[in-house]
């Protein structure tokens, strides 16, 4: 009796902030089906924004580019900094924790201070903006989350499993493919989850790297969004908040009790 | 633990997820090696124009088209249907100027998005078989450290602004036009000749200007307004939108003030600070794009915007007043250049011709929303429209057009600026 | 011996993209900031090699000072309504059941994977005039004209909360969902009222995320400048407008530069604060 009394206040609340939270994109989803274009006034329900959006061959440019993107950040990201991660986990190197510190700097500093710096050191050294540039950008970024996440995971695992394994005879290389990666997998994934998801969302860093005709879905979001917003990327981002809450409802059923009962049968 | 491993499934899915849609949207155009062949000749050109979107545009033109773009349809089709039935003697004009010698080759035409409407664009290729590589920048500085770095070459023909052109030419990074060249020449309206970027009409054409105009709402504003005077009325508390351009501006205080635009005497524009100071109340809000939104839809009752926004602002809401302020105007122009060492200069000749055309010129400024500096088109344009796009008669008393200043100068207006934008947070 | 020094070898070998990767993309590009701080700004784009505290001294005008007073403001502001609105989700988010706590971080994700500036733009829709919110106040009756809400420095720090406030969600609920309820239960059969028992026992053993939770507002919040810019109608300058404006606009990169330095060194002090306070570098939420 005690504890319902205690916790509703508190399921109120949740519930209340969650509303909030949810409200905006309610906005965005309702006027995806507006007749008119100004976001104004509701003048009746269409469907035909989604047509046009599907039309409009830039937006999905726009969509395969902030996914190219996202990707090969993410996994160039989840490659360097897993492995160096696991590198200084395993032997003291010289300046190792100056670097490590250093390339954490990224996401220590605001993006508005990466945004400048990446404009004026490829203006620089010449480097062309467009993808190459992106990809350069949001990989400086996401490093530090994978190698974060990497080095929490491999301060908290057993050393000496791995060392057993070779002095079992397994080489350095075994040991680690079959010890310490299974181990740490969980962490570079997530790491990784973040990066892409940072990456995806990226306005300002991207804003100054990219080139003249490689849009990604929030410059184009955001370009939009001064010159004005067409009904057809409110339609666009509904889409995109379905693709997410699909992905939820997946990840929940997947990970709910029943399901997890029925796999280790 | 059970957390992280649902955590990594979501993960597995997303990815997986991702994967499929790159090559949904992405491996389809490309498995046909021949289409990706073409693709790349043929996307970065003509559809660039159409597709691509604005970058955050600050530049007045980019900005300003972009809008124009999307508001101003129904206009230029009107105006497109009455040019159609009066274009027969002007096309046949322009195929007898397609040179064979042309067919085939490609002008790399470097502008703002969307400066022409698509039909000008296809037209010009069907008529002369001159492919268009349509190449945009952002901002005029762009387009002067690319021509840098390219020594005047790799494009054709360049339409930008008149203070950059000034630099360009001061740079020797354009070339002197053969007017014999160019049958249409005669249509440039002489009023936007001879300005002070290219003083004996050596080097550009002009493409269009902007002329500096308030635009009010009469039911949502409580007084006339007749000079940027009023603006400065407290009737008008939280109620003015105004683009972030400093010069005009801070133009607009040294207009009160009865100075130039030009003034390169710190103490003056300093004044103009001081002046501007007073004016924070009045502000809602700063933006280059799309203000004439706000403006229709009630967020504030008067704006100093770029012309091509009270064009679509007063198409969409004829209620809407416009006003030349007593006090002066400034104005702006855009104008086409052929660079120093152009690739295909005749390419270039044969585009400038082709948008002097009278009919041609009308639909451009009709898709654009800048005054037409084109006079044989102004007949082409609808009556209705013809006080937003064309200046009344003799209209050129009390006109300035916005130049170069110092150094010194720039800096201390960025700085005044900055001041005033401070301050109308302050409200 | 042997195995040792091989093992050092191979250690290195993995560290070494990332070495050098830093090297080249965020040491190179800082330290061209630092030098580029001290240049002169030259023709329309371009920069002098000259040295020269120009820039520095600029910074010291009013206006810009100003500026960085402003973002300060704006961020103390937005990392105090976070940890406000955050707290309590986090804490009773850890305090829900397994099957519910799961669902609420979802339904928190989920908003996460869609566009953030969507999401703001869905407060531009809220927030203009005869939007959602006036036609809301107009039909209670409490107001029978549209309230200029958008364009205000309210409608800003709604934005910069509403963006950041996940942050602070994930740090305490990652802190409170390792809390032992068994000590909370302890302290209240030793006859603790429940507030007192909140004080003394759950709040202190929270503190971590309560700290990263702040890190990873506030820091982002320096430079969050296109809220300022979408919802606040350009007239909340903060600094992050005045680098993008140098840059883009006014084309002084130096002076861009030096901008970035006094920001960064800003932050800078704020994380070594918060290291000296805490005597650890790891965000908790983060990690």
């Amino acid at each position: 009796m005690r504890t319902d009394f205690h916790i509703r206040p508190s399921r109120l609340y949740l519930g209340l902030m969650l509303a909030l939270m949810y409200l905006p994109i309610l906005f965005v989803i309702v006027y995806s089906f507006n007749a008119s274009k100004q976001s104004a006034v509701w003048s009746g329900f269409t469907l035909d924004w989604y047509r046009e959006l599907f039309r409009d061959r830039s937006m999905f440019e726009a969509l395969r580019n902030s996914l190219v993107l996202g990707l090969l950040s993410s996994c160039a990201a989840g490659a360097v900094g897993t492995l160096a991660a696991v590198g200084l986990a395993r032997a003291k190197l010289f300046g190792g924790e100056a670097m490590a510190f250093l390339s954490t700097l990224p996401i220590m500093a605001p993006e508005i201070i990466l945004g400048m710096v990446f404009l004026a050191f490829f203006s620089l050294i010449g480097l062309p903006f467009g993808m190459l540039t992106l990809v350069i950008a949001h990989t400086a970024f996401s490093i530090p989350y994978v190698f974060l996440m990497v080095k929490a995971r491999l301060a908290g695992l057993d050393k000496s499993l791995a060392e057993a394994a070779k002095d079992l005879g397994a080489s350095e290389a075994r040991a680690f493919w079959d010890i310490t990666l299974p181990l740490i997998l969980p962490a570079i994934v997530s790491g990784m989850l973040l990066a892409f998801a940072m990456s995806f969302d990226d306005v300002i860093i991207s804003v100054f790297v990219t080139g003249v005709d490689t849009n990604t879905l929030p410059i184009k979001i955001y370009s939009q969004i001064k010159t004005g917003v067409t009904p057809k990327t409110n339609a666009l981002c509904t889409l995109l908040f379905f693709a997410a809450a699909a992905l939820g409802l997946l990840s929940a059923w997947a990970g709910s009790p029943r399901v997890q009962y029925k796999r280790t049968q | 633990m059970k957390t992280q491993k649902k955590r990594n499934r979501g993960t597995a899915a997303l990815l997986l997820l991702s994967l499929f849609l790159v090559a949904g949207c992405g491996g389809a155009p490309a498995a046909d090696p021949t289409t990706a062949a073409a693709a790349t000749t043929a996307a970065a050109t003509t559809e660039a124009a159409t597709e691509a979107a604005a970058e955050s545009t600050t530049s007045s033109a980019a900005a300003a088209t972009s809008a124009a773009a999307s508001t101003t349809t129904a206009a230029a089709a009107s105006a497109t249907t009455t040019a159609a039935t009066e274009a027969p003697a002007s096309t046949a004009a322009a195929s007898a100027l397609a040179d064979p010698a042309l067919t085939g080759t490609q002008l790399n035409l470097y502008t703002w998005e969307g400066m022409f409407p698509q039909d000008i664009l296809d037209g010009f290729t069907a008529e002369t078989g001159i492919r268009i590589n349509y190449v945009n920048f952002d901002y005029d500085e762009t387009m002067l450290s690319k021509l840098e770095t390219a020594q005047g070459g790799d494009y054709d023909l360049v339409i930008a602004d008149d203070y950059i052109i000034e630099t360009v030419i001061a740079e020797g990074l354009a070339q002197k036009l053969d007017t014999a060249k160019l049958k249409n020449y005669a249509n440039i309206d002489p009023a936007y000749q001879k300005q002070f970027y290219d003083p004996n009409d050596e080097y550009t054409v002009p493409y269009g200007a902007g002329v500096q105009t308030i635009v009010y709402d009469p039911s949502a504003v409580g007084i006339e307004i007749t000079g940027y005077a009023d603006l400065w009325d407290p009737a008008l508390a939280n109620n003015l939108g105004l683009i972030g351009n400093f010069r005009v501006i801070n133009g607009m205080a040294l207009k009160v003030l009865g100075e130039s635009y030009n003034t390169e005497d710190l103490g003056i524009i300093r004044a103009a600070g001081q002046k501007l100071l007073e004016l924070a109340p009045n502000i809602r809000l700063i933006k280059d794009d799309q203000l004439e939104a706000d403006l229709l839809s009630g967020e504030i009752g008067a704006g100093v915007m770029y012309t091509s926004q009270v064009f679509s602002a007063v198409v969409e809401n004829p209620e809407l007043r416009v006003v030349f302020p007593k006090e002066g105007i400034g104005f702006g122009v855009m104008a086409g250049f052929i660079p120093s060492k152009a690739p295909n200069a005749g390419a270039a000749y044969a585009f400038l011709d082709y948008i002097l055309d009278a009919a041609r010129g009308a639909d451009c400024f009709l898709y654009l929303g800048y005054y037409s500096t084109n006079r044989a088109a102004n007949e082409f344009i609808d009556v209705s429209l013809k006080d937003l796009l064309i200046l009344p008669e003799g209209f050129n008393v009390n006109m300035e057009m916005i130049q170069n200043i110092s150094d010194e100068a720039t800096a201390e207006h960025d700085l005044v600026w900055t001041e005033f934008k401070t301050a109308t947070g302050q409200n | 011996m042997r195995r040792d020094r091989r093992s050092r070898r191979v250690a290195l070998l993995a560290v070494l993209p990332m070495y050098l990767f830093t090297l080249a993309f965020v040491i190179g590009p800082l330290a061209y900031m630092l030098v580029l701080s001290f240049m002169r700004r030259s023709g329309a784009w371009g920069v002098e090699a000259d040295f020269t505290l120009r820039n520095y001294l600029h910074i010291g005008e009013p206006v810009f000072l100003a500026t960085f007073w402003q973002s300060l403001r704006l961020a103390f502001a937005t990392t105090a309504l976070v940890t406000l609105i955050g707290y309590p989700f986090g804490y009773f988010m850890a305090r829900l059941t397994p099957k519910w706590r799961n669902r609420c971080m979802i339904l928190l994700i989920v908003p996460f994977w869609t566009s953030s500036l969507m999401r703001l733009y869905g407060w531009m829709i809220v927030f203009r005039a005869n939007g959602a919110l006036d036609r809301l106040l107009m039909w209670a009756g409490l107001t029978d004209r549209p309230l200029k809400l958008l364009y205000t420095y309210p409608a800003v720090v709604v934005g910069m909360v509403y963006a950041l406030v996940p942050f602070m969600i994930y740090s305490v609920y990652s802190s409170a969902e390792k809390l032992d309820m068994g000590l909370l239960e302890a302290a209240r059969d030793l006859g603790a009222p429940r507030s007192h028992a909140f004080l003394t026992v759950a709040l202190p053993l929270t503190m971590p995320g309560v700290g990263s939770g702040l890190v990873l507002t506030f820091i982002p919040s320096m430079g969050l400048y296109f809220i300022a810019d979408i919802l606040g109608g350009n007239k909340v300058v903060l600094v992050g407008t005045l680098i993008q404006e140098q840059l883009m606009k006014v084309h002084d990169w130096p002076f861009a530069a030096a901008l970035s330095v006094v920001l960064m060194a800003l932050t800078s002090l704020f994380l070594f604060v918060y290291r000296r306070a805490t005597h650890s570098g790891e965000l908790e939420g983060l990690v």
